[in-house]
């Protein structure tokens, strides 16, 4: 037996973690890509992230031009920023404070000292010094917290709301860089930036995809492989298709409901997500249209993610 | 002789030394802790102090202060050195709180029912009906097994002329503060796990346990699958932490006003799976934000309908509704008489000689010595609405001259305590100086017997000369210790 007050507080507290950390992959990554590059690619580097995060309006109202410190502030620190790093802890551990009583002691120790190393860090200083040592230690307590979550809270429904929290956000994280990489770099002309490996390896590492990829297609890099890699991988933890089958489970472990069938609608979805995402090919999507297949994919996690609410977070009393 | 340091240069000063009969000569009791500290660096007492800080920050030991605007978070302030009472001194002070707890129960099973005690002319009706947290809406409810008061925490002072322990006021409405004992004793055994292994001590941590059995024994459906929530305010609740630790420590819903629904009489949980009935409520939200249909209709913390549900029998609430009137601070000046009346016995332990404004002659002698008294006002808690008459400056004097002739119900006057002294950990000097300490014992009444943790939770003042203990106003806490003997 469980409240929905709590159901929802812990698929909260799972999403905002694992935003934190995608944009902590992504902004590292992206950091230590540009410093290999000729300054007038700057600008193809950096937007992307902006666009990612879904802020690029309030972002050019704040800053107009992207640049490194610019966006490394903006995603890391700002408080106007509802999506930067800072406030996604914060966030998460006001989820965590308003279940401390349901959640284990370890859980509630760990983000509390999470949030207090988050707040600790000096922004000037860490934009001086650059995005790897704040990335790294959000990298490090978003595991750490997947760690001791997963040895200290008993996996029942609760435990099931956390995944599927984590692994919607992780899933629709991985459709937007998709998307947003390939939007910018690939439809665009080869001489600022079409056919550019390094990009397409940052995008790699920054989801620590690299040496799977190597070890899986043998090959240098092409856009459409690391494309097929993020999206449709059976088995690698943040591709598309992995990330909703731990959906999936979670979902009917809540349920009950048995493989085949499904007990309401953001099941049905996920289903179907899922049938596409094991049968489809890659050239198949490539024909379609890159960008409307993943569009189309947000928009059922969107979907799903309401139907999830309705069904178990809000309560309409029938007289 | 290293001994001395970190007491440096300390002063018994005229109060009661909790510690120390004369200079440099500790009661039986404390001459071990004596040792122990005295042998201690200042660096290494500043070591450990930071450590058992650091413990209370990770664990979110905190309250929050809203002066900012933005809501800060801070410790409530935690004193090394504990506070050791002999077991003898304990028994007495046990057995007081015992016999207090069974008479106001027996008043608020009177006055909400058949007010014999009116009717004996024990005390007026008039002063009962006009206190602010008595409520007409409860008269005549039955409460499950007759229980109003099941969890009181009541405030004790050392009275540093007798040195005896006195009662200066009853909380029998949502006390707040054991989790501060439970959590105190941890940190305090993994801090100075040494200081333990020459004590005996009585434990503590079996108070969730034994309020969770009572919680249970009031299901009005009866055996051992109840329902019991606990029922907070929420996260911006000050003592929000120790709501949390409850419901966690006793296994029991921590659940907010909109997470209840009230249908056909039955109180429920809004669950992922539907709707469940709870039996019980272990509430921490004030009578007149419990049930917007009964009390204050702008309330969100609250069930509406909760009330019926509760008059009908179908749910348990602990405390009960309106317990309020049996702390109202003119009623303390009459709990001796409840003992006497209600249990035929003398009290065990001594009041504070108090006058009522509501009297003449009491009025005309509190107007004639506001200087010398402190003036409180009878429905407030938490020392707010309260004149410090030594300390108070000419104008505040007149403004309360003025407010209590305007309206003397409101106003009660004590003669200023002049509270025991604890040696306490000064930060900003680096030692150890007497600072003034109260003691709130929590106390549970399962109808039959009471139960209390042994000791409870010393509130010490850390200002230098301040007599406020209140964690708003720069008071902080010690560990508490009974000891299995005495010493």
């Amino acid at each position: 037996m469980m409240l929905s007050r709590i159901a929802e507080s812990l698929f909260w507290l799972a999403r905002y973690i694992e935003r934190a950390e995608y944009t902590a992959r992504i902004l590292d990554v992206n950091f230590h890509t540009v410093l290999e590059q000729s300054k007038d690619k700057y600008r193809l580097h950096w937007d992307p992230l902006i666009v990612m995060a879904g802020e690029e309006e309030r972002f050019r109202a704040l800053y107009g031009e992207a640049d490194a410190r610019a966006v490394f502030e903006f995603l890391a620190f700002r408080q106007d920023n509802p999506s930067s790093i800072v406030q996604c802890i914060t966030k998460a551990r006001e989820n965590a404070r308003t279940i401390r009583d349901y959640i284990s002691r370890e859980m509630w120790e760990d983000i509390n000292s999470f949030y207090f190393t988050v707040n600790r860090f000096n922004p000037d200083e860490e934009m001086a010094a650059g995005p790897h040592r704040f990335c790294d230690s959000i990298r490090f307590g978003s595991h750490r917290f997947h760690g001791v979550t997963d040895a200290t809270l008993p996996h029942d429904e609760g435990w099931e709301f956390l995944r599927i929290g984590w692994f919607i956000e992780r899933a629709e994280m991985t459709a937007r860089l998709v998307d947003v990489q390939y939007h910018i770099l690939y439809d665009a002309p080869a001489e600022i930036g079409g056919g550019d490996n390094h990009q397409w390896m940052a995008v790699l590492k920054s989801v620590g995809a690299y040496e799977a990829y190597h070890r899986k297609y043998h090959s240098s890099i092409e856009p459409e492989k690391v494309a097929e890699m993020l999206i449709m991988h059976p088995l690698h933890p943040r591709s598309i298709r992995f990330s909703m089958t731990e959906v999936q489970a979670g979902l009917r472990a809540i349920s009950g409901t048995g493989a085949g069938s499904y007990a309401n609608e953001a099941e049905r979805l996920t289903g179907k997500v899922l049938e596409r995402l094991r049968y489809d090919r890659i050239t198949e999507i490539f024909q379609l249209g890159l960008h409307s297949y993943l569009n189309d994919m947000l928009q059922m996690c969107g979907a799903i993610g309401e139907d999830i609410a309705r069904n178990y977070f809000y309560y309409a009393v029938v007289a | 002789m290293p001994l001395q340091r970190l007491f440096g240069d300390y002063q018994l000063g005229s109060f009661y030394d909790e510690m120390f009969s004369a200079p440099d000569v500790p009661r039986p009791h404390y001459a071990k802790i004596f040792e122990k500290l005295g042998a201690m660096m200042p660096s290494q007492f500043e070591e450990r102090r930071q450590h058992a800080d650091l413990s209370f920050l990770l664990q979110g030991i905190t309250f929050t202060v809203y002066s900012d605007g933005r809501g800060t978070e801070r410790l409530f302030p935690f004193d090394l050195i504990p506070r050791i009472i002999p077991n003898s001194e304990w028994q007495r002070i046990d057995r007081g709180l015992a016999q207090r707890v069974v008479a106001l129960n027996l008043f608020l099973q009177d006055v909400y029912g058949k007010q014999r005690i009116f009717a004996d002319r024990q005390i007026p009706r008039s002063l009962v009906y006009s206190c602010k947290h008595f409520l007409r809406e409860v008269i005549g409810i039955e409460v499950p097994r007759g229980i109003h008061t099941h969890i009181c925490g009541i405030d004790l002072v050392r009275d540093s002329k007798t040195g005896e322990f006195c009662v200066l006021e009853d909380n029998v409405r949502t006390p707040s503060g054991i989790s501060y004992v439970l959590e105190n004793r941890l940190v305090m055994m993994r801090t100075f796990p040494d200081a333990f292994q020459e004590y005996e001590v009585l434990p503590v941590n079996h108070y969730p346990a034994e309020l969770a059995r009572i919680l249970r024994s009031l299901s009005p459906r009866g055996g051992n699958d109840a329902q019991i929530a606990l029922l907070t305010p929420g996260i911006y609740n000050s003592a929000y932490f120790e709501h949390s630790f409850l419901a966690q420590q006793m296994g029991i819903e921590l659940v907010e006003g909109r997470d209840l629904i009230v249908d056909g009489g039955i109180v429920y949980m809004k669950t992922i799976h539907g709707l469940k009935r709870v039996d019980v409520i272990y509430r921490r939200v004030d009578d007149e934000f419990l049930d917007s249909l009964t009390f204050r209709p702008d309330s969100v913390l609250g069930v509406p309908g909760l009330m019926g549900a509760y008059r009908a029998g179908n749910v348990a609430l602990a405390n009960a509704v309106g317990n309020g009137v049996a702390d109202d601070k003119a009623i303390y000046a009459y709990v001796p008489t409840f003992i006497r009346y209600y249990l035929g016995e003398d009290p065990i332990l001594r009041s504070v000689d108090t006058y009522l404004c509501s009297k003449k002659e009491d009025l005309a002698y509190v107007l004639d010595h506001l200087p010398e008294l402190v003036v409180k006002a009878v429905g407030e808690s938490g020392g707010y609405g309260m004149l410090m008459g030594p300390t108070a400056d000419r104008d505040r004097i007149d403004d309360f001259e003025q407010r209590i002739k305007a309206d003397p119900r409101n106003y009660i006057a004590q003669h200023v305590l002049p509270l025991s002294r604890v040696p306490s950990y000064d930060p900003a000097h680096g030692m150890i100086a007497g600072r003034h300490v109260d003691l709130r014992p929590y106390c549970l009444y399962d109808g039959e017997k009471v139960t209390i943790v042994p000791g409870g939770l010393t509130r010490v003042a850390l200002q230098e000369g301040s007599l406020v203990v209140n964690s708003s106003q720069g008071g902080g806490s010690k560990d508490t210790w009974v000891l299995f003997g005495e010493e």
